[in-house]
């Protein structure tokens, strides 16, 4: 490389790296704007700030998510409204790219790490969006108690092989007792399912008032 | 009826003697008439599932009918004990209690059932309902998804049940004038339907979620819907402005006004191309639906405009004076009707619900000689009555309610997703949008799904 090269190179290399510094600050900016926007006192401020959640994407989808259980209520609530935002508009025709970002943020919020109350919304975040990425992490969460059913419902909606896979091998090594929830996900997807009868029709609850 | 083909009358007879006793078993209608039919004078046995607010009105209907020596009431079933309770009252001894509907649904003594449980339960109970052989009469709107629209239709077709959802208007007496007035031109091509309605309701008074009363089943009253914590502001009565369970105006009222619009304008079994929504979202509280509502829903071929607009009171039509003498009497909700726009002129109706007040010019026109004439429905259950023991299309059988519930479904889902949605009714989708397309159906928690 000549000097001249060299020149040209580290120039552009320092546009880039500016370039980059800009547009961090302007996402963060943006990601502080909509915080502070969710945790506002007046409600009129809180509305307006996740109606336009949307645009701030990916970025957003961890901060918010631990305003999600933010004491005040109704900062909680706008905290989820905002993320639904970003899942909707992230959804959109022709924005795969921001899809994918989206959905790599809110896999990790399946952690165990996170409240149950996040994780269910996420799950159900991912069956509108979730791809390939999503069906592993949102499979393993039928192996837990408080999510099993969140996450079968979930995989039954993610309209791929790979959930579909997902849910047959759940189904192999599912204790007894959630085995009917997912053979009932398996009919649903097309699969003939041997020894757990649809219970649909069956009924389970005791009436307490007697006739007059 | 279907389960009652399997049974020729002494074999009825004998089982039923055998049920009488643990329960006052009445005999279906069905048994006694021409295979699946009741006979034209025979009494048709009803169950009642979800006996408070509307299913109250049902109840209290049914008895008078009832007394009136025309049905036999055999059961009433709610997962609330205090409604369950007060709906035995109303009934009286003879009339068993369920908490279960899966029970009234075993039972083949029962020709026909009226659910009146929330939105989100209706298209589940429907389908079990048919699936075990009984009538419905369905409360509005038919269903909460487009996917259990299809499978509503599918399990009316295929068990050849008599299926009535209760958008009553169709059946009102100024309904009918409308109707006739419209299809004969009066105001020339109508290129354009304005539906109107007040605002919706917010909570002003979020409360935090909680145990649920000692009384309700939450289990049961949530069914179908993913699982959530109890909350006052999310069940009876209010469950409406929640987007999930009740949909908003759109899916209560809506369900009426575009009934009518759909009904009138000869378009049942067709649907918009595109449909287009905006709204205001509520500043606080649970409840998420639209607070004022614009949608927009364009058909072609032919090519008309329909929407739905929640507007500021100040902005809504004037009611029209009356005295009380005309068919459908004063007008006591003129905060929501439709505006048909022809290119002749323009018709305006208020209500559209259990109350339908056409304008006077609609009214007061005489046919001339050679003008076409319209369904005139005899009563909305009359109707059904009529269904189910001749098999005659009802008026607002479970296809054309489909078609009128998937309009208040597509604009909700436009809303929620902030963008305009194609629609290809013939293939009954969401066109090249694969998260719309997802969000179509709804997954239902074990056991309570289609």
């Amino acid at each position: 490389m000549s000097i001249n090269h060299f020149k040209k190179a580290s120039l552009a290399a320092g546009i880039a790296g500016t370039a980059t510094v800009t547009a961090n600050a302007r996402r963060d900016d943006a990601v502080n704007k909509l915080l502070a926007g969710i945790k506002d006192a007046d409600d009129k401020v809180r509305t307006e700030a996740w109606l336009s959640a949307g645009a701030v994407g990916a970025p957003a989808v961890m901060p918010l998510a631990e305003t999600m259980g933010d004491d005040d209520l109704e900062v909680a609530r706008a905290a989820k409204r905002a993320l639904w935002k970003i899942v909707r508009y992230a959804g959109r025709p022709g924005a795969a790219k921001e899809k994918r970002a989206v959905e790599t943020e809110l896999v990790v919020l399946l952690g165990n790490n996170h409240p149950v109350s996040v994780r269910r919304e996420v799950i159900w975040m991912l069956s509108e969006i979730g791809g390939r990425n999503a069906i592993r992490p949102i499979a393993r969460l039928i192996e837990n108690t408080e999510l099993r059913e969140d996450a079968r419902m979930a995989l039954e909606r993610v309209p791929t092989k790979r959930a579909l896979q997902a849910l047959k091998f759940r189904f192999k090594n599912a204790p007894e007792d959630f085995k009917p929830n997912i053979a009932q996900s398996l009919r649903k997807r097309g699969v003939e399912v041997d020894g757990y009868p649809c219970r649909k029709l069956v009924p389970k609850k005791k009436t307490n008032p007697k006739p007059l | 009826m279907k389960t009652s083909h399997q049974l020729n009358r002494r074999e009825f007879l004998a089982a039923a003697g055998v049920a009488a006793a643990s329960v006052p078993y009445l005999i279906p209608s069905g048994v006694l008439a021409a295979r699946g039919r009741a006979g034209a004078s025979e009494k048709i046995t009803t169950a009642h599932i979800g006996v408070g607010g509307m299913g109250g009105y049902h109840l209290r209907d049914m008895v008078q009918r009832r007394d009136k020596g025309e049905v036999n009431i055999a059961a009433v079933c709610d997962i609330d004990e205090k409604r369950l309770a007060s709906a035995l009252k109303t009934a009286g001894a003879g009339v068993q209690p369920y908490h279960d509907y899966r029970h009234v649904l075993q039972r083949k003594d029962i020709d026909a059932v009226v659910i009146a449980t929330p939105d989100h339960w209706h298209g589940v109970q429907m389908v079990h309902a048919a699936e075990c052989g009984k009538h419905v009469y369905v409360e509005k709107p038919a269903c909460c998804t487009i996917e259990e629209g299809k499978a509503m239709v599918e399990a009316a077709k295929q068990n050849k049940v008599s299926v009535q959802v209760g958008s009553q208007g169709r059946s009102q007496p100024e309904a009918y004038l409308a109707h006739r007035y419209l299809v004969n031109g009066t105001i020339g091509k109508i290129r354009r339907v304005d539906c109107f309605h007040y605002p919706s309701p917010q909570d002003n008074n979020p409360v935090p979620d909680s145990d649920p009363p000692a009384e309700l089943d939450w289990d049961m009253w949530l069914g179908p819907l993913r699982w959530r914590p109890y909350n006052q502001k999310y069940c009876h009565g209010v469950f409406r402005w929640l987007l999930e369970s009740g949909g908003g105006q759109i899916r209560d009222r809506g369900a009426h006004v575009m009934s009518c619009a759909m009904w009138w304008m000869g378009a049942d079994g067709t649907g918009p191309v595109t449909v287009e929504a905006t709204g205001t979202a509520p500043t606080k509280g649970l409840w998420d639906s639209a607070i004022l509502m614009d949608v927009t829903y364009t058909f072609e071929n032919p090519d008309w405009v329909l929407t739905w607009r929640q507007m500021p009171n100040n902005q809504l039509p004037p009611a029209e004076e009356r005295t009380g003498n005309e068919p459908g009497g004063k007008i006591s909700r003129p905060g929501y009707g439709a505006i048909y726009r022809g290119d002749k002129g323009e018709f305006i109706h208020w209500g559209g619900d259990g109350g339908t007040w056409v304008e006077k010019k609609a009214r007061q026109w005489q046919p001339r000689a050679g003008a076409k004439d319209v369904y005139k429905s005899p009563g909305h259950k009359e109707d059904w009555f009529k269904g189910i023991k001749t098999g005659a299309k009802t008026i607002m059988n479970i296809k054309a309610a489909v078609g009128v519930a998937n309009l208040c479904i597509l604009g909700n889902l436009s809303y929620i997703l902030g963008r305009k949605l194609q629609w290809d009714q013939a293939k009954q989708t969401i066109i090249d949008d694969p998260q719309a397309q997802r969000m179509m159906s709804r997954p239902q928690r074990h056991p309570y799904h289609l």
